[in-house]
């Protein structure tokens, strides 16, 4: 891994990201695209060969939290995957990715069939959940177990069916592929898939700590504003108890991310950080959305959109399935008692 | 047998290593000298007597495993605190009892290099870690517990002593201890926070009398401690007579953000200790390969991994010469929280086990069963949930509380 060898710290990211975001909020997804690569922040983690940055995940980290807190209404984590996971095999498409031309996202349920036909491959299935779809040029979606394969939305036998799902500002689609067909070139190699779930995981919970940041900054302040009973909600300790365990839940997350990215993590701490995320995130958007009262169901007042969003990353990332699975290996790992077991 | 005959001392060798090293030298070590019945997962399990664990832990300091960060004029053995999380980690991988010295090594010490003399520091600090001296924490009282400053112990100085009058209550291993941290007051009650020193009694002196309570557990654990006119030099004194609050509180962040840093480890250690005797039994086996327990050993990893995150974060912060001041509540409140789930999940597993039930769930639950009871009170002491969340809002959220 390259690393900080002019100096760069995740953290200086946070600044950038955070204005880029604000300054995204009238712009349409094709503007937006050009205006965060401008500030190269749809490379931060992809090759310079493709116009990158080649920086480690830490890096893409404090980038999707802000996107998170600022509720960004564009697919930055997969923009972020796509870029890279295209790198080797299709460098000009990568190039476009980073450079803002081309709108990528990835459909991260369901996976297609894939037959060779000379050196082309004709696809045909359903996927899901693929951020901003409708509006995207291509779309990253898993053949098989662990491979995956680039394609153009607007290709024959491409339908994108209509968004569902609770977040309106990156709406997810389904997609049917009918007998699509692709060159054999654009189909990724068999560790694709694997490596990003895994990264897209971190940045899911990255995303899910900007948004909870969010939510809890707006319950402190409605909490010190709003007056019942001749004083500041905050007087009372059951809404002073009750963000506290916000607090904690909120810098539970951080803690797991930082740790997710670290010398020495693997999948474990990016499955914690991940499945943290999901449970204190909802639980920071929830009680927000409690301590605001009826305002809180006011269409103006945020605190709705970020729980929303919570809630679909929460899902996309498959976090009831991560959280089995992540109970089963470890179960799986650990042997018996032996007759003279002692522990260490 | 009293005395832990170890391995020769490998202090003088460790001494020289540091990071990875030092890791696995100490892991070496307690792999060689830890005897098999210290160890509540071990079918020999045998509590230590009293001398047991004081020749234990004694060794356990000879061989670097404690002391490690406190300086060598005073016994320490001068490493770094990320070293000192080494140790923990390793320490937590083992099933052993916890010190019966955690207040003087992890309370008493920490709060003697900061505001003790220069004195005070050779006197006190060395015999903690040669075990000649046990410590307790004499801070609660019958009408003192969560509202600490409204505490009515009387300290009165003359001249160059110090009279003592007042009762203590729930005083962890006082029956067992030489010293007491006592926190008195100097002041007039209305006073609050002001007004209050700290003293290390010694619990022989004249007028002290001890009183064991019966606990949760069936054991006497903690006590009553009563002090009827006890005389206190004031080089016994710890810190100036009205810095003792600033001092408690710098004591109880200590205490909530780094006490007994392998917490994290040693939950870990129970974890994998309840699924290995789980498996060792057919139908336990059936029921933590089936989803339902897959997902809430799931929740617990998480747990685990969330606490080792804060602990970790803690120990970043103090390297860079941070103070924890009130982030040392949010480490306390998870992993005391996280520690009750656990319990209760354990003895819900095993309580579920075939019948007869294999040695090897005789063996946890026996653990597990002191465990859930013990891990009621971690809610409790060291400052209660309740206090905790009050202090997260106040001090790092800082919620008004006015009008
Ligand atoms: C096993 C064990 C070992 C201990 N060891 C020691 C020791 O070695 N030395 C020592 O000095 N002390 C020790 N303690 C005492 C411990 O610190 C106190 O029990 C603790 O501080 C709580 O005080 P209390 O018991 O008086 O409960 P109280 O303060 O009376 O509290 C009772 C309940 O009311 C809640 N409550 C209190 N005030 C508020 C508030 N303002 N807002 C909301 N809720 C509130 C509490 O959270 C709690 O749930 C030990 C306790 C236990 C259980």
């Amino acid at each position: 891994m390259t690393l900080t060898g002019d100096g760069l710290q995740p953290s200086e990211f946070a600044v950038t990201a955070a204005r880029a975001v604000a300054e995204c909020t009238a712009l349409s997804l094709r503007e937006q695209a050009r205006h965060l690569a401008n500030d190269g922040l749809l490379g931060v983690i992809a090759a310079q060969d493709v116009g990158g940055l080649d920086l480690p995940l830490a890096f893409a980290v404090p980038v999707v939290a802000a996107s998170g807190s600022g509720l960004l209404g564009f697919p930055l984590i997969e923009a972020l995957l796509v870029g890279r996971a295209l790198q080797e095999s299709l460098p000009r498409a990568a190039e476009a990715v980073v450079s803002g031309e081309m709108l990528a996202t990835i459909a991260w349920q369901g996976g297609v069939g894939a037959e060779r036909e000379g050196e082309s491959v004709v696809l045909n299935g359903w996927v899901a959940r693929a951020a901003c779809a409708s509006e995207a040029d291509c779309l990253l979606v898993r053949i098989g177990t662990g491979a995956a394969v680039l394609v153009p939305t607007d290709g024959e036998g491409v339908v994108v069916e209509d968004a569902t799902g609770l977040d309106l500002t990156v709406p997810e689609h389904a997609v049917r592929l009918q007998g699509v067909t692709i060159p054999a070139a654009s189909v990724l190699p068999e560790s694709t898939w694997n490596l990003l779930c895994s990264d897209a995981n971190v940045l899911r919970a990255a995303a899910i700590l900007g948004s909870a940041d969010a939510c809890l900054t707006l319950a402190q302040e409605h909490a010190s504003t709003r007056r019942q009973f001749g004083r500041a909600l905050s007087y009372n300790q059951a809404i002073r108890h009750a963000l506290a365990r916000q607090k904690l839940g909120l810098e539970g997350i951080r803690h797991a991310i930082t740790r997710s990215v670290g010398g020495e993590a693997g999948a474990l701490q990016r499955d914690a950080a991940f499945l943290a995320a999901g449970v204190y995130g909802s639980a920071i958007g929830e009680g927000a959305l409690q301590i605001h009262g009826g305002m809180g169901f006011t269409w103006d007042v945020p605190v709705h959109r970020h729980l929303r969003r919570v809630r679909a990353l929460q899902a996309q990332g498959d976090a009831s399935g991560v959280l089995a699975a992540l109970g089963r290996r470890y179960v799986g790992a650990i042997a018996p008692v032996a007759d003279t077991a002692v522990s260490g | 047998m009293t005395v832990i005959e170890t391995e020769p001392p490998e202090a003088a060798a460790a001494a020289e290593l540091s990071g990875e090293a030092y890791r696995v030298a100490m892991r070496r070590w307690l792999r060689a000298n830890l005897p098999a019945s210290f160890c509540s997962d071990s079918a020999a399990f045998l509590p230590p007597t009293l001398p047991q664990s004081i020749s234990w832990e004694a060794a356990m300091y000879r061989a670097g495993l404690a002391g490690i960060t406190w300086p060598q004029v005073y016994g320490g053995h001068g490493r770094t605190l990320r070293e000192h999380l080494i140790a923990n980690q390793e320490i937590g991988a083992f099933a052993m009892p916890e010190s019966v010295n955690s207040i003087g090594k992890e309370l008493a010490g920490p709060i003697i290099l900061a505001v003790g003399t220069e004195e005070q520091k050779r006197r006190f600090l060395p015999a903690i870690l040669e075990m000649r001296d046990i410590w307790c924490q004499g801070f609660s009282e019958p009408e003192a517990g969560s509202d600490l400053a409204s505490l009515r112990t009387r300290a009165i100085r003359n001249g160059d002593t110090w009279r003592i009058n007042g009762q203590k209550i729930w005083t962890s291993g006082a029956y067992r201890a030489q010293r007491c941290l006592v926190l008195a007051r100097t002041g007039p009650l209305e006073d609050r926070h002001r007004g209050l020193a700290m003293f290390a009694v010694r619990l022989d002196a004249k007028g002290v009398r001890v009183r064991p309570i019966k606990s949760i557990d069936g054991r006497e654990s903690f006590c009553e401690v009563f002090f009827d006119d006890v005389e206190v030099l004031q080089s016994d004194a710890l810190g100036a007579p009205d810095e003792g609050w600033a001092a408690a509180i710098r004591v109880l962040e200590i205490e909530r953000a780094t006490n007994r840093m392998y917490r994290a480890w040693r939950f870990e250690n129970e974890l994998r200790h309840l699924i290995a005797a789980c498996k060792s039994d057919p139908v336990l086996a059936q029921l933590v390969a089936g989803h339902h327990y897959a997902v809430k050993l799931g929740e617990l990893v998480v747990d685990i991994e969330v606490l080792k995150a804060h602990v970790e974060t803690a120990v970043g912060a103090l390297v860079n010469g941070d103070r924890i001041g009130a982030r040392g509540s949010l480490a306390k409140l998870h992993w005391s929280e996280a520690h009750q789930r656990f319990a209760a999940l354990a003895l819900e597993l095993l309580a579920q086990a075939s019948l007869p039930p294999p040695p090897a769930v005789q063996v946890a639950r026996r653990r597990f069963e002191a465990i859930y009871l013990q891990a009621r009170a971690e809610t409790i002491y060291a400052g209660t949930t309740e206090i905790q969340l009050g202090i997260i809002a106040d001090r790092i959220l800082q919620l008004s509380r006015g009008k």
